[in-house]
């Protein structure tokens, strides 16, 4: 039979379920999943979104170092879309610059990229940078010092869907073809 | 995303994703994952920040090269501010007062019947 110890209260925290270190900063991520639950159905929404979930998971291995590599950039960033209101920095969400079809853009000239359409965190980040969820320079400074073989041509937007389905029947493929249009080896994706 | 980085690897293509939502990322089920421990929005990287920015990438690139198996995570030892305020505020109901509840319920309504209106249009333009 197991005895329970006393406990040592020195490594207790005040903060229940909440992991801190000496700085009394907060180690846990954010539980997105059971703040979004909890956000809609406190906005009066019912049938909780249902998060994609599987015990499989695919792996392919790396054939060639990535300085042979030509490598594609993923990203949920929207183009500018005319007419549908303040997509820059600050902007407030903005449901009408959403798009529901993969596109792809020239790596060598890209004017705007913009996340008003989704749910970043405004409060603490405004967008301002491109770079900080769009590493385009960063890639491009990466293939001038040889970290990697080649940036493709074209990057590739993913819509952010709800439905699963359409991710997987459409999405997925669409995505898949331009990168073997363009002979990609390995993909970074950057969601936001 | 998730789906796709799985997707590419099913068809022999490997993948990193590097984000910001950890619970989302590893319930789904992924190859490699860069975790960045920073607000959503600045998957890349801290805004104005080239260090930052190129340190996040270098991860990212040590992570395709070292993983040997699925659902490899990786944290970004980068730390967003001095306060974890952010992390706590977050659509977190129990800090938002119940007008402000209110508000956004009608501003989502909006938010949703906008979104259906840029779906359908697509769709539309696809038919034709």
């Amino acid at each position: 039979m197991r005895h329970s110890r006393p406990m040592d209260k020195s490594q207790v925290t005040n903060k229940p379920n909440t992991l801190i270190d000496s700085e009394d900063r907060i180690l846990e991520s954010v539980p997105y999943m059971q703040r979004l639950k909890d956000y809609y159905l406190a906005l009066g929404y019912g049938n909780p979104y249902q998060w994609a979930s599987y015990s499989e998971v695919p792996f392919a291995t790396l054939t060639k170092p990535l300085s042979e590599s030509k490598i594609g950039l993923i990203t949920t960033a929207a183009p500018y879309k005319e007419g549908a209101g303040d997509q820059g920095p600050r902007a407030p969400y903005n449901a009408a610059a959403k798009f529901y079809k993969v596109y792809s853009g020239n790596t060598d000239q890209v004017d705007f990229l913009g996340i008003s359409h989704v749910g970043y965190d405004r409060k603490y980040s405004t967008a301002e940078d491109i770079n900080s969820f769009f590493p385009l320079e960063a890639l491009k400074r990466a293939e001038r010092q040889g970290r990697v073989g080649q940036l493709s041509a074209r990057y590739y937007g993913a819509p952010t869907n709800r439905s699963q389905a359409t991710t997987i029947k459409q999405d997925c493929a669409d995505l898949l073809d331009l990168l073997r249009q363009d002979d990609v080896d390995v993909v970074i994706l950057v969601p936001n | 995303m998730s789906l796709v980085a799985r997707h590419l690897e099913a068809n022999k293509i490997p993948t990193v994703i590097a984000g910001s939502a950890k619970d989302i990322v590893e319930h789904c089920g992924v190859p490699r994952f860069l975790f960045s421990d920073f607000p959503l929005g600045n998957s890349a990287g801290k805004p104005r920040d080239l260090v930052s920015q190129e340190r996040t990438l270098e991860l990212a690139f040590q992570l395709l090269e070292s993983s040997f198996a699925p659902r490899t995570t990786v944290q970004s030892p980068e730390i967003w501010s001095p306060s974890h305020e952010w992390k706590l505020d977050f659509q977190n109901v129990d800090r938002i007062p119940a007008e402000e509840i209110k508000r956004r319920r009608l501003e989502f309504d909006k938010i949703k019947e906008i979104g259906q209106q840029v779906r359908d249009e697509t769709l539309n333009t696809d038919a034709n």
